[in-house]
């Protein structure tokens, strides 16, 4: 079942210039997955997740949420969707609790629901022995689990992201990515935004590149890395008249002194890591990434 | 109106003021002690204390229903809890109330400390409670309608331009117009003091305690008049609170 669907959405900001935000995007996000949109800063990720979660007018085209409209219905598509707006602060002097518990009251839950609820997400994001604690006093990551944690207390079958974990260290944004993966395995829907290639590998079902307000790559991160011809990748450091001598007509990027070539097949690029470690350079080889493939789609290269 | 609606009003109010007052208590006193400011020139130099009584009166309700309005809208907005908010199912006229409601909340224990002296000092009849909540009501929803017919069609401005716009037009409201000076300094132009929701407020206020005579019929004109720009006030919020942006 589609839990958000939407049709040549197309967006345009008027102004002195006007700006076309979303270029015919249609995209199908199913219950019950994690999906992200992933893309540059400034390619519509936000735009199109304003327009769903029923922020923002669109220009053309339709969009629906659990099949209600979300331009006609809107109150409907609310009653569905919890978000987490990007660059989201805290009032300082709310705690954690507060933002779980008053945000989750406007959601017309019973009072006992309400603090049910609270105290899962609090749990979940690791943020119940600071419930009592005002936002003045938590960390940036914190505060952003506090907000992320109000969503959770919502109970809303979809969680709309936009860009959740941006600014949170490592072991933050880790602690982030397990809520979201538990969250979808207790049937939630997730349309995530990110910009952070590492976090779309790790925790996506699906995903969607998109560029300049369109949608240039969309399905799941095998049927994504299968766009781009090569398979694997060989970074070599070293000298560089020696590893010059490596490239043949692969393809090459180069970073001062390392370089990363690109392989269509894994025995040849383990031929190549075995002659670039007899010329006396360092080597290894690994598939590719998906920021390998999001470079090339997004760069204009052809896959 | 469907009890919902009321509901997250008071939500609303409740979020947007109590953990301030928890954490804050010191604001409860900062809006009374800035309308105390002319109260206490008046007294030191010798002015009429009853002008300088009504006025904080009337100053602290009108700057919390201007500048709060805008104020903590433009703030929601900036901190991004608007949008989060937008995505419920919660109608943008209880959030326009509740935001509204919250700094009334708060400069209650103000506004009871003054009326409290207005009475004990004679300058209000106990009779006239109900004439002076019922003007002060009207001001309020006045001054929060345009504040938030303002912060909504200046989304755009940054906030700073609307804290400082917010400012100048909470002070300019209770400053320039006589809330706390008597209309007749104003002579011909007197007339003036009808047509700002401060000044009409504090001159039926003062009508109500005696120190102002007016004809009857010019009392219901001034009546009409805060009741129409109340009115007019609520009716573009309603029409124009729409949660989404284009």
């Amino acid at each position: 079942m589609e839990a958000i669907k939407s049709d040549s959405l197309v967006k345009v900001y008027r102004g002195k210039e006007a700006v076309e935000a979303l270029r015919e995007v249609s995209l199908s996000i199913n219950k019950g997955e994690l999906f992200t949109l992933l893309g540059p800063n400034g390619a519509g990720k936000t735009t199109f997740l304003r327009i769903i979660s029923t922020q923002l007018s669109l220009t053309k085209g339709e969009a629906r949420v659990f099949g209600y409209d979300v331009m006609t219905q809107a109150n409907e598509v609310r009653k569905h969707i919890a978000v987490v707006p990007q660059d989201v602060q805290t009032y300082s002097n709310f705690t954690p609790w507060e933002y779980c518990y008053y945000f989750s009251l406007l959601r017309a839950m019973p009072k006992r629901k309400v603090e049910e609820n609270a105290e899962k997400a609090l749990k979940a994001v690791e943020l119940w022995e600071m419930r009592k604690r005002t936002c003045a006093t938590l960390s940036g990551g914190e505060k952003k689990r506090a907000v992320i944690a109000s969503a959770l207390a919502s109970d809303a079958d979809i969680l709309m992201l936009d860009e959740p974990t941006s600014g949170l260290d490592a072991v933050a944004r880790r602690k982030v990515w397990a809520v979201l993966r538990e969250l979808v395995e207790q049937g939630k829907t997730i349309l995530l935004t990110t910009h952070i290639m590492e976090e779309a590998e790790m925790i996506s079902d699906r995903l969607a590149i998109i560029n300049k307000g369109k949608v240039i790559a969309e399905g799941t991160l095998g049927e994504i890395k299968g766009l781009a011809k090569e398979k694997f990748r060989v970074v070599v450091e070293g000298n560089s008249k020696n590893a010059k001598l490596l490239q043949n007509n692969n393809r090459v990027v180069k970073f001062g002194g390392k370089q990363i070539i690109y392989l269509k097949d894994e025995n040849e690029a383990i031929e190549l890591v075995k002659i670039a470690l007899k010329k006396g350079l360092k080597a290894e080889t690994a598939p590719i990434t998906l920021e390998d493939v999001f470079v090339k789609l997004v760069g204009g290269e052809e896959a | 109106m469907n009890l919902k609606l009321i509901k997250d009003t008071l939500i609303i109010a409740a979020l947007k003021s109590i953990p301030d007052f928890k954490r804050q208590p010191l604001m409860l006193f900062m809006i009374g002690l800035i309308s105390s400011i002319p109260l206490f020139f008046l007294l030191v130099f010798g002015g009429q204390i009853s002008y300088g009584v009504v006025g904080a009166i009337v100053s602290t309700i009108s700057f919390i229903g201007i500048a709060a309005a805008i104020q903590d809208v433009t703030w929601d907005r900036y901190v991004k809890i608007r949008e989060m908010i937008v995505a419920m199912p919660v109608n943008p006229i209880s959030y326009a109330v509740g935001v509204a409601l919250a700094p009334l909340l708060i400069s209650a224990p103000s506004l009871i400390f003054f009326m409290a002296i207005a009475l004990w000092l004679g300058i209000l009849p106990l009779s006239s409670i109900g004439w002076l909540i019922a003007s002060l009501l009207l001001c309020w929803a006045a001054l929060s309608g345009i504040g938030f017919i303002i912060s909504t069609y200046l989304q755009r401005a940054s906030v700073y331009t609307l804290n400082n716009l917010s400012n100048i037009l909470g002070l300019g409201l209770i400053f320039m117009p006589p809330v706390y000076y008597p209309e007749e300094l104003l002579g011909g132009l007197s007339w003036i003091a009808m047509i700002f929701p401060t000044s009409n407020a504090a001159g039926l206020i003062r009508v109500y305690s005696g120190s102002l005579q007016l004809p009857q019929e010019i009392v219901i004109v001034r009546w009409l008049i805060l009741a129409t720009l109340t009115l007019a006030s609520i009716v573009v919020v309603w029409r124009k609170a729409k949660w989404r942006e284009t």
